[in-house]
């Protein structure tokens, strides 16, 4: 994706060694709408790619005793799948949407810190390339789960280069993460533009405020965790100890839990976004939102012992307090939803469906979440596919329709086209039915005894019929996702052409600043012969409009 | 089965307003998208703030809240009561792929294993009615014992004592499995679980098989 046509000579690069629109240019910048690109494009090829791993673990799910993938692969694949969708994909794309919208939101010219920015997209990109590389070793790409427990994946148990690599690629990207983290917190603090306080902030902006403090507060664990599995890997003697096992365990999960925040909180406000734009209004109970998400982040820090409820090693007790009381503020996000949309009359366009349809899917996650949050329940479900169906709701059902209600959202802003409204639709139709085709039998089946991270399961275990419907929904769900790639590619080369609509700045009448800039926004965001519109509340562009409306 | 009914409960319950609040949630969104279907759009009149209202939410969000801590924090006290009076000991471990269940207190130290490879399913005998108490043990790395039909599963850890106590109150065969992702061969580790009346499990203890 280039933004302009890079034969066309700009004034301003005489003299620079580096062109910026070659490649060099890109890898360099410190624009900070490229650098955020640079990490969202990234992170929605390896989608493509992760995808296809799911692909090939519902292909040998899809009939009992299939042989098509073999234990050894598959334990690859599933591995590669979770630990790429998290690592790679869910958290990158989150942090790259904030890297890009954060400072066109806050009226700022860039962002803060933009070299660490630069860096954290290479620690990821070199990141996501060592842990693939795994695949390229003779032993075959890292095989035990992306919360890789010892001793199993210590070096007696999981021999290998391809566990190494994985453990270097996730400690990059994860630090990468951490950078790109700081850089988006400390410009939402210190680069506002006049007039914009901290109430006056975009809902998508405390997200990623709560997002960035999540990042900062529990990603080191994480390093701190995969140290010590490399040092167990170097001294086996390590994993002696149930110290050390557990102690893996709680180190993990203080990361695995907010991870999931993070996951979701920019997701969540991109649909905020989304609804209060194409319901033509203020979204419902902004105060409220931004204290909630407030405390969501910080209960966030006390709830990772609720993946440890069948360990017979932690406090079950407490963590499902903590896990249960999660429900008030996400409670209070539902309200602000379903407040900003009822008596509406919503404009349905396809960043509007996939934001409609995260409402009802997500919770879905969200229930089943307050369920296996309970230890009683826990005890049953916990490992099963029960498990497999709750993540999959929250994390793809919920933020992936986040993620592609922000791409089709902000895709004009980005490149001055726009998406094809038919095949969104498409897409979006696709995408719902192979969502809950795929997902919702996995809720039976782990409650039926079909444990989660088996490659294959006998006959008479009675698994078959719903793996299959969950296979049949994978497929549709491959179909939905090809639909998307040939929109995206088709639009960019009509760009390229110069056939393509022009988007305009404000193709969907937009609230916040990013909308009062060229699409796609110059180098220094705001052009100097267009002053902003003064900000007079969290959606300014609105009350400007208001304004507008009233005089006329 | 102490285990099988306090879930079958806090289950049942938990589904039920899981299901009503999300179909409660989807019939507003319905409403409102079907709502103004060929009609004049609405007046613009918007509040985006109603403190008191949203005091009620919070209020109401908070006491279910604690509502639910509460309640399914003391069925998990139920579902783990202190140990009657001499439960029988078995000891179990798992290694990979397969399980060990040894009885430290009958007489002939009477000692079950397998390969868990096509039939070679180990069995874990147990009297009917008698409280057993399972002492959970690894050889190698982390597994869990899960018996599906049970609605339980504790894991069992390297280096470290996991107690699992269950009384099954009539004669049956149950599978377990592993739960925990353990290497290549996880989804072979089962094995069955059998109750048997309490007679039967004396002969068998001591070295009979007739029933089993």
């Amino acid at each position: 994706m280039t933004l302009a046509p890079s034969t066309r000579a700009r004034p301003d690069d005489s003299g620079r060694p580096v062109p910026p629109g070659g490649w060099l240019g890109w890898i360099s910048t410190t624009d900070h709408k490229r650098v955020g690109l640079l990490t969202a494009a990234t992170s929605l090829v390896l989608l493509l790619l992760m995808g296809v791993l799911a692909l090939l673990m519902r292909g040998q799910l899809a009939r009992p005793e299939e042989t098509f993938l073999g234990p050894h692969l598959y334990d690859q694949v599933f591995t590669v799948h979770g630990s790429g969708m998290i690592y790679l994909v869910m958290t990158p794309f989150a942090l790259g949407l904030g890297v890009y919208l954060v400072p066109l939101q806050t009226g700022a010219p860039g962002i803060a810190l933009p070299r660490l920015t630069l860096l954290g997209y290479w620690l990821y990109a070199f990141g996501a390339l060592t842990l693939l590389a795994g695949f390229a070793t003779p032993t075959g790409a890292h095989a035990a789960g992306w919360f890789s427990y010892p001793p199993l994946a210590d070096a007696e148990y999981s021999p290998g280069t391809g566990s190494d690599l994985w453990i270097v690629g996730v400690f990059l990207a994860v630090t990468g993460a951490i950078l790109q983290g700081w850089a988006v917190l400390w410009t939402i603090l210190r680069r506002r533009t006049r007039g914009m306080t901290m109430l006056r902030l975009p809902v998508f902006c405390w997200a990623m405020i709560a997002t960035c403090l999540m990042v900062i507060g529990a990603f080191p664990a994480l390093l701190a965790a995969l140290t010590l599995l490399a040092a167990g890997r170097a001294d086996a003697s390590l994993f002696a100890s149930n110290a050390w096992n557990i102690g893996y365990q709680h180190l993990f999960w203080f990361y695995g839990h907010p991870v999931v925040y993070v996951m979701f909180f920019p997701y969540l406000a991109a649909v905020a976004e989304v609804l209060a734009v194409f319901c033509g209004r203020r979204f419902f109970g902004y105060r409220g939102t931004v204290l909630s998400l407030l405390v969501f982040a910080a209960l966030s820090m006390s709830v990772w012992g609720h993946h440890m409820f069948a360990t017979g090693q932690a406090a079950n007790d407490y963590y499902s307090l903590t896990s249960i009381a999660l429900l008030v503020p996400a409670g209070v996000e539902y309200f602000g939803m379903l407040g900003t949309v009822l008596g509406a009359r919503p404009r349905l366009r396809t960043p509007m469906l996939f934001a409609l349809a995260f409402i009802p899917q997500f919770l879905i996650g969200g229930l089943t979440g307050i369920m296996v949050g309970t230890p009683v329940i826990d005890y049953h479900v916990t490992d099963s596919y029960f498990v497999v169906a709750h993540l999959h709701y929250v994390l793809f059902a919920g933020s992936a329709f986040g993620l592609f209600a922000a791409v089709y959202f902000w895709f004009p802003k980005v490149t001055g086209v726009l998406l094809d409204e038919g095949m969104g639709r498409l897409h979006f139709w696709l995408l719902v039915a192979g969502t809950n085709l795929t997902f919702l039998p996995m809720f039976a089946l782990g409650y039926l005894g079909m444990p989660r991270r088996v490659s294959t399961y006998a006959a008479f275990d009675g698994f078959g019929t719903l793996n299959l419907l969950a296979g049949i929904g994978a497929a549709l769900l491959a179909a939905g996702m090809a639909v998307f790639v040939v929109n995206v590619l088709r639009t960019l080369h009509a760009r390229r052409l110069g056939r393509a609509r022009p988007a305009g700045d404000d193709p969907w009448d937009g609230h916040t600043l990013e909308w009062a800039t060229p699409s796609p926004p110059p180098r220094l965001n705001f052009p100097a012969d267009r002053p902003l519109p003064p900000v007079t509340s969290f959606a300014p562009l609105l009350d400007l409009k208001r304004r507008e409306g009233s005089r006329a | 089965m102490r285990q099988r009914h306090i879930f079958g409960t806090v289950f049942t319950v938990e589904a039920a307003i899981a299901g009503a609040v999300f179909l409660a949630v989807l019939g507003l969104l319905a409403w409102t998208l079907l709502r103004h279907r060929g009609t004049r759009p609405p007046a613009a009149a918007e509040r985006s703030e109603r403190p008191r209202l949203e005091a009620y939410y919070v209020g109401a969000l908070a006491a279910f809240a604690v509502f639910l801590v509460a309640w399914t924090a003391w069925q998990n006290h139920r579902e783990h009561p202190a140990a009657g009076p001499r439960p029988l000991r078995v000891d179990v471990t798992g290694f990979q792929w397969c399980w060990t269940f040894r009885y430290p207190g009958s007489p002939a130290h009477r000692s079950v294993t397998g390969t868990c490879e096509g039939r070679d399913m180990p069995t874990l005998v147990v009297p009917a009615g008698r409280t057993v108490q399972l002492r959970l043990t690894s050889r190698d790395v982390v597994h869990s014992l899960w018996v599906p039909g049970l609605r339980y599963k504790t894991d069992a850890f390297p280096h470290h004592v996991n107690t699992l106590t269950l009384t099954l109150d009539r004669a049956g065969r149950w599978r377990g499995r592993c739960a925990e992702f353990c290497g290549q061969r996880h989804h072979t580790m089962d094995f069955w679980i059998k109750a048997v009346p309490p007679r039967a499990y004396d002969r068998w203890v001591h070295g009979g098989t007739a029933t089993v």
